[in-house]
């Protein structure tokens, strides 16, 4: 029945099946904002086993979390997520112990749910307790020291308290992250079984929170539809009343949809499609560097040839960067190769490794490592990111070829590459990530050290996992600033793995839509956007 | 009629049949569900052994095929992890979807393919002739995607006359109440017109993209069948009487034709329903095709499992439909006796 309210409230419907139902001759244009993107959420309930990204989208908008990261403006005038500033969402304050082991939170009086009933400190508890109870919450909470619900303590019914074993600075960005949502634990509670205690059946298709939307419809694979919470008072009131999401596989029928003025926004842009849209004047397309996410070339630091420092540097020598960066990017990206070698200028990590092409010097380091006659090996890509893999692998052939190394390009079927690399089996490889946070020994922890898959280059240095270790829970900033650099040197003289760029995220709009924020979760931030 | 129970009993052990090879299909399958379910960077070994036994991976093969194959008798087709639904309500939901589009572009492609190969076969080597084998040709070398994307570009990009290609409705138009799945039907028993040219109007660009596509072949053995057919000696015959030339044409010699053509009927149909992933891809049309493809995708295998299921029951019904079909084009091939 909600539907059909949205349908009372939108008027004009009688025409519209007959009429070329186009969007722009709705009453509520201005207030509406109509969204495609290549795929929908899989889930309402974020903290679940193969929640899909778009599931942020949705989760993200409907729920507050306590604290969330502000803006500072970003390339191109687009604001973008300041993950060093955070504010409070749904905590009006918050206040760190003298012994940096506790934080406390104090809710905002006037905060209430979709239901209209009070958000409490009891909420709060019962939220967090949720993240590190379900598997798949208490992996990442425990990057910031939260594995156990007695760490959550009510104080009263407004007043919430974090205490950590030690003091950690990613704590508090963790509490902004996409996981801990705040539920509305009484509605939450209603809906759990004996089995099910965290209501987890239930909240994949229902929303019991109190963000800036409310849920109106959700059509798995076809469309979402939000509408406005007025009664919103944890930040500014969003621009649009409504939203339609629609999901839509194809590029090219997104694309012609934003051109025709039928969508306003166009997610999940390929590159190419950027360049050219980026030329129409009645559109325009929001392009940002993703931060913490990039794309690479891999090497198995534990098997041979890769196991020679002097081969990994040889082929970083020889990759034909700024051919690989336009045939698979069209450019659109920030360069992670170039930049000079040696010690590093900035602690930010990822950040380019200082290498350039240079056959001469690749050819000499192949020949200190004793192989001036080359080898053979195999280079593997998932067909999922055939759209970039495929015109770089190519570039990679026949840059290896020119020093003697002969590369066979294995294209694994799309869902496959991440077995391999759990088994730890493929010698070379292009592949991509991304890290939320955006502290450097974050990044280095999970992309250059221990067993799992995530430590694409198999790397194990013990200076730098010494490094690892010291710089989690170093209090002294100057010297954790120190520590990195040292950790970034050794990732910039080691390359256990080629770093090439950070793809950007291109999303089309129309010329009126304004206030796009980048987030760290590259989804789209509804409370920002409005029209001007 | 006691041939066709015992047809219907023979179809028991095809579907057991297949209830083994897809489950062991989709076993075989290289790539680690739990390994790709885990997609968080913070997760550990211990994570991915969590989720494996939420999955019901780490039960031995056996155990796992017992489980499945209890929970079919019950009627449980398992949950999809990719879209978050039971399979069961995934496939009720899509299947009207990818059975209205088909039916319609099939009807499209039947009603086009047979009278242009019945006149092509009628006057060979004519100007109708060659239209039919440029239109056969065109139709077989243009992949699907590429007819639909220049339909989409002149119909709705350039000339504004189609609706967006996105979806069975529009998207400010509010679904009928549901009976059949099937838009129009339900439209229609709804008696809510609009609805009705809405779901009709969203749906011509794509079954025009299937049409042509399956025009090719219908057309082709259309016109060799009746090629056959009219030089045999019974229209010879028939002829030398003096028969008129519309009895000829349509009572003797398509007749007579129809055997090879309903085969290839059964055969367009059957494939036209399961393997329209890329039309349902471009025109954002939510059909099981793209639904088992991005489930294969996603290493999700439940959906998969369900779908070649459902979509060997479709094959094994539609062959029925032929063999009976065939009974009453050509009563010497029947599942019934001669009356």
């Amino acid at each position: 029945m909600r539907r059909r309210d949205f349908m009372a409230l939108m008027g004009g419907t009688a025409a519209m099946g007959v009429l070329p139902a186009r969007f722009g001759q709705a009453q509520t244009r201005a207030e509406s904002l109509r969204i495609l993107s290549e795929a929908g959420p899989n889930s309402l309930d974020i903290i679940g086993v193969g929640v899909n990204r778009n599931s942020i989208q949705a989760t993200w908008n409907v729920y507050d979390r306590l604290v969330r990261f502000t803006s500072k403006p970003g390339p191109g005038g687009t604001l973008y997520y300041d993950y060093f500033a955070l504010e409070g969402e749904l905590a009006e304050r918050w206040q760190v112990s003298d012994d940096k082991r506790s934080i406390t939170f104090h809710l905002r009086r006037n905060a209430v749910f979709h239901d209209g009933s009070p958000v409490t400190a009891e909420d709060v508890k019962w939220s967090l307790d949720r993240v590190v109870s379900l598997p798949v919450g208490k992996p990442q909470f425990a990057t910031g020291s939260m594995t156990d619900p007695a760490q959550f303590e009510i104080i009263d019914a407004h007043t919430i308290k974090v205490t950590t074993p030690k003091p950690d600075r990613l704590t508090l960005p963790n509490l902004a992250l996409t996981y801990p949502v705040i539920y509305n634990s009484k509605v939450a509670k209603q809906n759990a079984t004996a089995q099910d205690p965290w209501a987890a059946e239930w909240l994949k298709s229902n929303v019991a929170g109190g963000g800036p939307f409310k849920l109106d419809s959700f059509q798995p694979g076809q469309s979402l539809q939000l509408s406005r919470n007025d009664a919103w008072t944890n930040g500014p009131l969003p621009g649009y009343r409504r939203i339609l999401w629609q999901f839509v596989p194809a590029a090219q029928s997104r694309r012609s949809s934003l051109e025709r003025g039928d969508a306003d926004i166009v997610q999940d842009v390929p590159p190419v499609d950027a360049v050219s849209l980026s030329k129409d004047d009645k559109l325009k397309v929001v392009g940002v560097p993703m931060a913490g996410a990039f794309q690479f070339i891999g090497m198995n630091n534990a098997i041979k040839p890769f196991d020679n420092v002097k081969v990994r540097q040889a082929i970083a020598y020889t990759l034909p960067y700024k051919q690989m960066f336009e045939a698979a990017l069209f450019g659109r990206g920030r360069p992670l190769f170039g930049g000079k070698p040696g010690a590093p200028e900035t602690t930010e990590f990822p950040q380019p490794l200082g290498y350039d092409t240079d056959l001469d010097k690749a050819k000499a380091l192949l020949a200190e490592a004793g192989l001036a006659g080359g080898f053979e090996t195999t280079f593997t890509f998932e067909l999922s990111m055939a759209t970039i893999a495929e015109p770089l692998s190519l570039l990679v052939q026949e840059a290896l070829g020119k020093i003697g190394v002969k590369v066979t390009i294995v294209k694994a079927p799309a869902g496959q590459l991440g077995t391999m690399l759990q088994k730890k089996e493929v010698p070379f490889f292009f592949e991509a990530s991304a890290a939320y946070l955006a502290d450097p020994d974050y990044f280095f922890r999970i992309f250059y050290h221990g067993p799992t898959r995530w430590n694409f280059g198999s790397y194990s240095n013990a200076e730098f996992a010494g490094l690892v270790d010291k710089t989690r829970y170093e209090p002294d900033q100057a010297v954790y600033e120190k520590d990195v650099r040292r950790m970034i040197h050794l990732a910039k003289d080691e390359v256990p793995i080629i770093l090439l760029w950070q793809p950007t995220l291109d999303t089309g709009m129309q010329k009126s839509v304004d206030g796009y924020k980048y987030q760290f979760h590259r989804q789209l931030e509804l409370r920002t956007l409005k029209r001007v | 009629m006691n041939v066709l129970l015992r047809r219907l009993l023979g179809v028991v052990p095809t579907l057991a049949g297949v209830v083994v090879a897809t489950f062991v299909l989709t076993r075989i399958l290289p790539g680690d569900p739990a390994v790709f379910f885990t997609s968080s960077p913070s997760a550990d070994a211990a994570t991915i052994e969590a989720v494996r036994q939420k999955l019901g991976l780490d039960q031995p093969l056996w155990r796992q095929f017992v489980i499945y194959v209890g929970a079919l008798l019950r009627g449980d087709l398992g949950q999809s992890i990719t879209t978050g639904q039971p399979v069961l309500t995934d496939l009720l939901q899509r299947l009207p979807a990818s059975a209205e589009l088909t039916i319609v572009a099939f009807a499209l492609a039947v009603a086009v393919a047979i009278p242009l190969g019945v006149a092509a076969a009628l006057r060979p080597g004519s100007l109708v002739d060659h239209l039919c084998r440029l239109i056969a040709t065109a139709g077989v070398s243009l992949p699907t995607f590429v007819t639909g994307l220049l339909l989409i570009y002149l119909f709705y990009y350039l000339a504004g006359v189609a609706p967006e290609p996105m979806g069975r409705l529009d998207p400010f138009a509010t679904a009928p109440p549901r009976l059949t799945g099937f838009l129009l039907i339900d439209a229609l028993a709804a008696r809510n017109g609009e609805v009705f040219v809405s779901a009709a109007r969203q749906l011509i660009l794509p079954a025009a993209t299937m049409a042509i596509f399956a025009l090719a072949p219908l057309a082709r053995m259309t016109r060799a069948a009746m090629i056959a057919s009219l030089g045999s000696d019974f229209v010879r015959t028939a002829r030398a009487n003096g028969l008129k030339w519309r009895t000829i044409v349509v009572t003797y010699a398509l007749r007579n034709a129809l055997l090879p053509i309903i085969t290839t009927l059964g055969m367009v149909f059957s494939y036209m329903l399961g393997a329209n992933v890329l039309v349902e891809r471009v025109f954002a049309w939510p059909g099981i095709g793209s639904y088992a493809l991005d489930a294969l995708i996603g290493l999700d295998y439940a959906p998969v499992q369900g779908f070649m299921l459902a979509m060997a029951a479709i094959f094994v019904a539609i062959n029925l439909i032929v063999d009976i079909a065939y009974s009453i084009a050509d009563p010497r091939t029947g599942l019934f006796g001669h009356a």
